[in-house]
């Protein structure tokens, strides 16, 4: 079986685009993204596009703004997992030997769609009861101070760092980076979650091309990052009530995905993670084994997921400095690991990095634990 | 004291008795007993399918809250929003009401209680539930 390359990506500034809306955004993705690869766009063979609230077809919408017709297209919906099932399903064209060369794209017009609080499916009756998805991570922080004596300081560390790191993103939804204090003075959403702790509402999009061996021998560009696995899971049933501070669905999907690329929580030199909030940083590097379980806040203390730390997380900023655009963000996640394993990004560059893992884990349905959850593997 | 036929929110998750008083309706596996919440078609433990409507108990134990401060229009905020865990094995989100949003901790113990919960399209009220702090010793709540 082949393995799946990325030859080329392309992301939009993150932020809000007013004048443009998620088809826009998808095609000037999707068209830095053939360009980066250094192919004809008649190259490509197939196309799947994530997104959560852009309505009927809007992949098509896309492909038709580039000139690309007739291709087969998936329009893919997986809450904020969207572009990133998206990735994997097109690795699983290639892999299965159906395609040489796919492209997957993510998108999201939020600002136009949404505003303040996101909530479950309106069908949820969690939902109909008054569920946020700050309220449910406020609830979980407050849990994980509990049972493991997290400080609300040291819960603020994880915007101050990730704001920072998209200070040096030019892509990034926020350039100045904050401070604890600013964090701890922010307006209270959830508590104890203020509004520096949660991801913002953002438009953006982001795009990769993936390839077969044999098309990517043939358009070698010198900067192939290999995907080495792309895993996805759905959330189990809660049977009895489960410890809402670890992530089992985090920790199956990744479990799958080193098994799959051949290496284990020690070989990766930095992680992109579903930072939706403050406290779902601290669940999502747990359940990916990449920090021992109520480590972490005392690991961000020190400064091991800084740049230049340990193991840097979200050196993009993550989603609550780069932005969440919902669909775009899993496949922005892959962007940045591909330009960091590339040495392309200047002064937030993981240095000599070589393995680098993209989470996403998205969405809220009554009894589950979590919806939809991928951890992607990419290796230089 | 006079009381309407209240008619529940979700008549799938809250029976409203002509009392005024309900119960949240979940499912028990007859081939291995464990509960969900809400009903369910087949059993996420065993997967059978001999799945029987249950009405599950009123009083559980809090597992952690959040005052909600920023929600969608239908909801007046601030509100307390709770996960609380029940004998059978299910934990089951609402909010919480009947006492100060400081007075609230994991580990109270917690009541369900019907309530007025929004209007039908008509502009009817209807009834919902939230969970309400248990009074020492009564186990009943107001
Ligand atoms: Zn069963």
């Amino acid at each position: 079986m082949t393995d799946v390359h990325i030859l080329g990506v392309g992301m939009t500034r993150f932020g809000r685009h007013p004048d443009s809306d998620a088809s826009d955004l998808g095609a000037e993705a999707l068209l830095e993204a053939i360009a980066d690869a250094e192919i004809d766009a008649r190259a490509v063979e197939a196309a799947y596009c994530g997104h959560v609230f852009q309505g009927m077809v809007t992949g098509q919408r896309i492909l038709a703004q580039v000139g690309l017709a007739g291709l087969p297209l998936t329009n893919v919906e997986n809450a904020c997992s969207s572009g990133a099932t998206a990735i994997r399903e097109a690795s699983l064209a290639i892999r299965a030997g159906e395609h040489d060369v796919v492209v997957a794209i993510g998108t999201e017009h939020l600002t136009s769609r949404f505003r303040g609080a996101l909530t479950p499916d309106p069908s949820d009756p969690e939902a109909a009861v008054g569920a946020t998805m700050p309220g449910v991570y406020a609830m979980r922080a407050r849990r994980y101070m509990e049972e493991f004596g997290m400080t609300r300081e040291q819960l603020a560390l994880i915007p101050v760092k990730n704001k920072g790191n998209a200070a040096r993103n030019p892509l990034a939804h926020f350039r100045t980076p904050i401070t604890v204090e600013e964090v701890l003075e922010s307006r209270p959403i959830a508590d104890p979650l203020n509004l520096h702790d949660c991801s913002p509402v953002t438009d953006g999009a982001a795009a990769v091309v993936v390839m077969s061996d044999r098309a990517a021998g043939r358009f070698a560009n010198g900067r192939t990052v290999r995907l080495a696995a792309s895993a996805l899971r759905s959330g189990s049933v809660d049977v009895e009530p489960t410890s809402m501070t670890f992530e089992p669905l985090t920790w199956a999907t990744a479990r799958d995905a080193y098994e799959k690329a051949g290496i284990g929580p020690d070989d990766i030199d930095l992680a992109e993670v579903h930072d939706c909030f403050s406290i779902a940083e601290v669940l999502r590097v747990e359940g990916l084994g990449l920090f021992e379980q109520g480590s972490y806040p005392t690991a961000v203390e020190r400064g091991e997921a800084d740049i230049g730390g340990r193991l840097p997380i979200n050196p993009s900023g993550g989603l609550i400095g780069k932005g969440h655009p919902l669909g775009g963000t899993g496949v922005a996640q892959v962007v940045e690991v591909v330009r960091q394993l590339r040495g392309e990004v200047g002064d937030r560059q993981v240095e000599g990095a070589k393995v680098g893992v993209a989470h996403c884990r998205g969405g809220k349905a009554v009894g589950i634990e979590g919806a939809a959850c991928t951890v992607q593997v990419l290796v230089r | 004291m006079e009381v309407e036929t209240a008619v529940s929110f979700r008549p799938g998750e809250l029976e409203v008795d002509s009392s005024g008083a309900g119960h949240l309706l979940g499912s028990r596996c007859a081939s291995c007993g464990a509960h969900f919440f809400p009903v369910r078609q087949a059993c996420a433990g065993c997967l059978g399918t001999d799945l029987e409507a249950v009405r599950l108990s009123t009083t559980g134990t809090l597992y952690t809250f959040s005052i909600v401060r920023q929600s969608t229009p239908e909801f007046e905020v601030p509100y307390a929003l709770g996960y609380v865990d029940f004998s059978e094995g299910v934990r089951i989100m609402g909010q919480i009401s009947g006492c100060d949003l400081e007075d609230i901790w994991i580990g109270m113990q917690l009541s369900l209680s019907v309530e007025p919960f929004g209007e039908d399209e008509d502009g009817n009220q209807l009834s919902g539930y939230r969970f309400r702090p248990t009074e020492a010793g009564s186990g009943g709540g107001s």
